[in-house]
């Protein structure tokens, strides 16, 4: 099954989803196939296994859990954590607060964006990472901020950003 | 592990409480690892390690090292505690790895310990009271229930705080856990055990605060086999981490807690519906529910009581609305978490129609202790209808952060100040978030209301789930409303149009308002949609949405409309508002990062040329301005504020003072100005600049006002002053010194004679005292003194001076009576120094002369004989309940009066107004104070025609940067009134282009204030020579490279 269509905005990974990846999903269904209001749950631990919630997941879940798939998509799309566009393994949070945005924040964002080549919002093909922005992390002292997953780097130039990423893409 | 019966629990018990008796040999040591969430990212995993390894290399089989969870004071992370055979327990904070192996090394093998790493000796619950004096090298170090921030908590739902691991089950009951999930399955039957809760009184804590008996008692009554114990772990206010503790730390209080109430109500299968965010409290619970289970204490016949309930844990997945009662329920119905119209109410018909009952964290967090110890015990504490205690999250700008649960009914301030320990960095208090997203903002007149349900809605606020957010002054009340109206924007579910489209038509109209693009009407607006909201929403969050802006526009609506009206941010936050903070801050509005780029380009020509654009004083507030601006200097996040009147005097002193060009006069109107202070002469320029010629009336031999005759040669050395009054003088300004309106020249020909009066007279006398003796010889008002030694009248000086007050006149007397001769000066003030009024420099300039300051003291008697004062009473205070500008009043103690000899008093306690005319004739509209009144809405206009005040004839005694804002303010006005009357157009002159360099460093360090240079103590008391002289031409260069550039335009 070749999923190809643009979610939100974002052109998917033109992706099959492996057997085991099928397996998996059955199995959460499976698990909780005999428990009403299961909806939640299932699609966490899919999410989990899958990494997110594309259509062709969706409709498996409401198959395999007999839920009409408008459900299934409105519980997707009303929830926060759910996500149907891939989130990458390291989350890439630019700071545009206002000190951060005057000491050069806005060249550090176009850097990232041409370095990683996606926009915020966006996740790279090989969903290593995902851009943001963010809007004052509080650490002014130290701008322009760039936030990788927990660390904060410091006073980022533009020079500075391949290294940044670079000892993150394991 | 087989099913326990009630003995079991208590072999479990004396197990562990045995295995925790620290005896040579066996058990002599323990250090706990404390790994609350705050702990654990300040790196306490790291300790933990090295510890085990130090433990490991010892080879000492009768020490361990153990964990626990959260120990309450999150920002002295990361804690252990110490125990040792025969010792009290210590606490250590902010401990590192190298200080954890020393700690190791010296304290728990070789029994040194570290005083000067200690927090605290001794356990904050007082059941675990060690019996024995403190260890050696401990005797000064405070017992952890005398530190304020431990000792006026109350912990019922902290009760394990730091105690127990939550991994460990039998932790649990060794601190009597599920003993009375035993007592309510094996002794009492339903009714009682509701009854139990009624007593208590307790109210749900989550924040409707709805009375927890009677919810069950519905619940129970309720018809059906089936029924659901729900309890909401869905914590989703900003700013509130009570539950998380729980839940992390001491998750088996919940449970025990859970299966009361199943068995209050008869229901037999319960979900604790636990928010994503907190995956180690999911993962925690879910660990607790496993063994319990393997104990029997869940599942199938709980201690063999033939009573059956399980408890699973349900995930949420991002959606605050799901904190709702009815969201909950239909989230775990596996639907969209929308809120369902009540009734019916979930106690009939909740989780599968079933009926439920849904219980806050907190609150199920207290049953298990409510029925051990009696509903009574619970009601003993907190108020009549606000039993209990609650735990509030106090957060924000407070010095201690952290979980404080205290009874119901202890005051605002008593938590915010006693407990929280006040407002750091010497700023002061603003206000204070009660209530997150649902909840209201209370601003300092408050400070004194019990914290209850009832009183607090009272204010507009909600005690809600007990988020505290304390606020100072460097914070914007409308960005602040506006943040929390986003959040709930953000999280609306939608279904209901008053909440989804009224939460988005609200928050563009505060967008609008914090960027700059307020309208007149813009309040109102808000309040209109406000009460459609919270009328007419489905659900919670659309219903209390709106509150934190009408309580923000209730306290603080003089905020709105500067940001409206003005298009000015008090707190200069918002951004879109002002180029720089500083320059928002400056009360004349100083192009301050200009003039420190240029001193920094070496053009101190053109940063004079800068300086002159908005101030004709440059060298005097270079000396003696309370620089508002270097309280919001930006630089001060990263190490200290740019130091700005330094650097603006060093560009007086050093750069070449642009010459003086004399205008023409182009206009035939004449202008009064009254008062030849820093107010009026700023008018006088300004005028004169614009063409008109201007007059001022001076009472004195020279003008200068306050500069001149109030303060002191050695703040502001009268050449400097003489230099810029003179370059106002000779733009053709006229003088008429020597001349008091109202005695030399009567106020009603001045206003004939000249086409509008600018009355800049200030406030130039004394207030006196309301006590005994106040007019014996050698009393005198600091005015009047500060006035003879500027007029070179040596005023007689005695011995032993006394000075009462604490604003900046006080120290200018103090200092001025010991350069003057007198042997000893002693300053009285009613307060204490943090509460001074006067300049932070000052008081530390005066204290190095030697002044002797007396606090919390307050004269009632003048004593003396022959008419001359020989000793001042003086009546000790005490600080009481907090007053209206945020400080603890001081209220006097009676018994302890002391008398201090003295032979002159110098009181500096106010300043009053001396008019023109008669204060009750009518002409110009004057107020209770003496004070003149404006016109609403104008800067300087009185109803009086074509007659003007500013300065502190209408503010009161102020600074002198106010007075020359109010001075162009006056100019404008004028200007602008006389032109109307003539059909003229009103525009401001044009002002002279300079190009500003623009350097942004690439790379910022931290690097401390320049100092400036002072002239020795010893030495500089005998006589008026400056004191403080400057910064030097290096420091100054190396000042002026600290400023971040906030005006810089990307």
């Amino acid at each position: 099954m070749v999923a190809r269509e643009k979610t939100e905005g974002v052109l998917e990974a033109q992706e099959e989803f492996t057997a085991e990846q099928w397996a998996a999903v059955d199995a959460v269904i499976k698990k909780y196939k005999k428990k009403p209001g299961s909806l939640i749950p299932v699609l966490e631990e899919v999410q989990e296994a899958i990494g997110y919630l594309p259509k062709p997941v969706m409709k498996r879940v409401a198959l395999g859990l007999k839920v009409p798939f408008s459900e299934v998509y409105g519980v997707v799309t009303f929830y926060s954590f759910f996500t149907m566009a891939p989130k990458g393994k390291h989350t890439v949070r630019c700071c545009l607060g206002t000190a951060c945005y005057v000491r050069g924040g806005k060249r550090i964002l176009e850097t990232l964006t041409e370095t990683l080549k996606v926009q915020p919002g966006e996740t790279t093909p090989d969903r290593n990472f995902s851009l943001e922005t963010v809007r004052c992390l509080g650490a002014c002292g130290l701008a322009p901020v760039v936030v990788v997953d927990e660390d904060t780097h410091r006073q980022m130039k533009p020079s500075k950003i391949s290294g940044v990423l670079e000892a993150y893409d394991k | 592990m087989p099913a326990l019966k009630i003995e079991g629990l208590y072999k479990i018990k004396g197990e562990v409480l045995r295995s925790l008796v620290l005896e040579s040999g066996k058990n002599a040591g323990r250090i706990t690892v404390h790994m609350g969430t705050c702990g654990i990212s300040s790196g306490a995993g790291d300790i933990l390690q090295v510890l085990k390894e130090e433990l490991k290399s010892s080879k000492r089989k009768d020490i361990f090292v153990t964990t626990s969870g959260c120990a309450g004071i999150c920002n002295r992370e990361p804690l252990i505690t110490v125990e040792r055979v025969g010792e009290e327990p210590v606490k250590y904070a902010d401990v590192t790895k190298e200080k954890a192996r020393e700690i190791f090394q010296k304290h728990v093998l070789k029994g040194e310990g570290l005083p000067q790493w200690v927090f605290s000796r001794g356990w904050e619950q007082k059941e675990m009271e060690f019996e024995g004096p403190p260890s050696p090298k401990m005797e000064k170090t405070p017992h952890t229930r005398d530190i304020p921030f431990f000792g006026m908590q109350n912990p019922v739902v902290m009760k394990n705080r730091g105690l127990i691991q939550a991994e460990r089950i039998e932790e649990y009951i060794a601190r009597d856990g599920y003993f009375a999930a035993a007592k309510a399955l094996y002794q009492m039957g339903s009714e009682e055990i509701i009854k139990e809760v009624k007593t208590s009184g307790i109210r749900g804590r989550g924040g409707a605060g709805f009375p927890t008996g009677m919810k069950w008692e519905f619940a129970s009554k309720s018809p059906g086999d089936v029924k659901y114990v729900l309890c909401n772990a869905d914590e989703g206010d900003p700013g509130a981490f009570m539950d998380r503790c729980v839940l992390e730390s001491d998750p088996h209080a919940v449970l025990e807690g859970m299966i009361i109430a199943a068995k209050a109500i008869g229901s037999h299968q319960g979900y604790i519906y636990c928010r994503a965010e907190y995956p180690l409290a999911v993962k925690m619970l879910n660990l607790a529910i496993e063994q319990a289970r393997n104990y029997g204490l869940l599942g199938k016949n709980i201690l063999g009581s033939g009573f059956d309930f399980d408890v699973e844990v349900y995930r949420g997945a991002g959606a605050f609305v799901c904190g709702e009662e009815t969201a909950l329920m239909t989230s775990i119905e596996g639907k969209r978490g929308m809120p369902r119209p009540r009734p019916p109410f979930p106690a009939l018909q909740g989780l599968w129609k079933k009926p439920t009952v849904l219980n806050n964290v907190e609150t199920l967090a207290n049953i298990p202790q409510i029925i051990m110890n009696g509903g009574k015990w619970y009601a003993g504490m907190g108020t009549m209808r606000s039993r209990g205690t609650k735990v509030f999250a106090l957060t924000g700008d407070v010095k201690n952060v952290g979980l404080v649960e205290v009874p119901m009914g202890i005051s605002l301030g008593t938590i915010i100040h006693d407990v929280g320990g006040g407002i750091p960095k010497g700023k002061k208090f603003k206000a204070v978030q009660l209530g997150g997203p649902s909840g209201g903002c209370v601003p300092v007149q408050y400070l004194n209301t019990p914290v209850d349900y009832e009183s607090i809605v009272k204010l507009g606020a909600i005690v809600g789930s007990g988020g505290m957010i304390v606020m100072d002054e460097d914070k914007c009340v409308v960005d602040v409303a506006r943040f929390f109206l986003e959040f709930c924007k953000d999280e609306s579910c939608g279904k209901c149009t008053p909440c989804r489209v009224g939460t988005q038509k609200m928050l563009e109209i505060l967008t609008r308002i914090c960027n700059g693009e307020g309208q007149e009407g813009d309040i109102e607006r808000l309040e209109k949609w406000a009460d459609i909201i919270k009328n007419t929403s489905l659900c919670g969050l659309g219903q209390s949405a709106p509150n934190p802006v009408l309580s923000t526009i209730r306290y603080f609506r003089e905020e709105y409309e500067a940001h409206i009206r003005e298009k000015r941010c008090p707190a200069a936050v918002c951004s879109a508002l002002f180029k720089a903070p500083c320059i928002h801050a400056c009360p004349i509005g100083m192009d301050i990062p200009s003039y420190v780029a240029l001193t920094r380009a070496g053009r101190l020509e053109d940063a004079y040329k800068v300086l002159l654009k908005t101030n004709p004083f440059p060298s005097i507030c270079g000396r003696v301005c309370d620089h508002q601006c270097e309280s919001k200097c930006r630089r001060s996040t990263l190490d200290e504020p740019v130091s700005i009147k330094n650097l603006k005097r060093f560009i007086t002193d050093h750069g070449t003072r642009p010459p003086v060009k004399k205008p023409t006069v182009a206009r035939k109107e004449k202008i009064a100005v009254v008062g030849g202070g820093p107010s009026g002469l700023t008018a006088a320029r300004d005028l004169a600049l614009r063409g008109y010629s201007v007059t001022i009336f001076d009472e004195f031999p020279e003008p200068g006002g306050m500069l001149r005759w109030g303060i002191p040669e050695y703040r502001l050395p009268r050449d400097i002053l003489r230099r810029e009054i003179d370059d106002i003088l000779n733009l053709g300004v006229e003088l008429k010194a020597n001349t008091k309106v109202g005695r030399d020249v009567a106020y009603e020909e001045l206003v004939k004679a000249y086409d509008a009066v600018y009355l800049a007279i200030g406030a130039q006398k004394s207030a006196g005292m309301a006590a005994e003796g106040g007019t014996l010889k050698g009393v005198v008002g600091a005015v009047e003194f500060l006035r003879d030694v500027n007029l070179g009248k040596t005023p007689p000086v005695g011995e032993r001076v006394a000075v009462v007050g604490g604003g900046n006149s006080a120290i200018d007397a103090s200092r001025s009576a010991l350069r003057l001769g007198a042997k000893e000066v002693t300053l009285l003030y009613r307060r204490t120094r943090e509460d001074m009024p006067a300049q932070e420099e000052e008081i530390k300039a005066a204290e190095e002369e030697g002044v002797k300051m007396q606090y919390l003291v307050n004269p009632v008697r003048f004593q003396g004989s022959d008419g001359r004062i020989e000793q001042v009473i003086c009546r000790r205070m005490v600080l009481g309940e907090f007053d209206n500008s945020g400080r603890k009043k001081p209220v006097p103690k009676l018994g302890e009066d002391k008398a201090v000899d003295v032979d002159m008093v110098i009181l500096a306690i106010g300043q009053e107004t001396v008019l023109p005319f008669d204060a009750k004739g009518g002409a110009v509209p004057v107020n209770k104070s003496g004070l003149i009144e404006l016109i609403k809405g104008k800067k300087t206009a009185t109803k009086a025609p074509m007659v003007f005040a500013g300065g502190d004839v209408v503010t009161g005694p102020d600074t002198v940067v106010s007075a020359i804002a109010a001075g162009h303010h006056a100019a404008n006005e004028i200007d602008q009134a006389i032109r109307l009357k003539n059909g003229e157009a009103f525009s401001l002159p044009p002002e002279e282009e300079i190009e500003i360099p623009l350097i942004i460093d690439e790379e910022i360090h931290e690097a401390e204030r320049a100092c400036t240079l002072e002239a020795g103590c010893a030495e500089r008391i005998k006589d008026f020579r400056e004191v403080e002289l400057g910064l030097s031409k290096e420091d100054a260069f190396k000042e002026s490279c600290r400023c971040l550039r906030c005006d810089a335009k990307a």
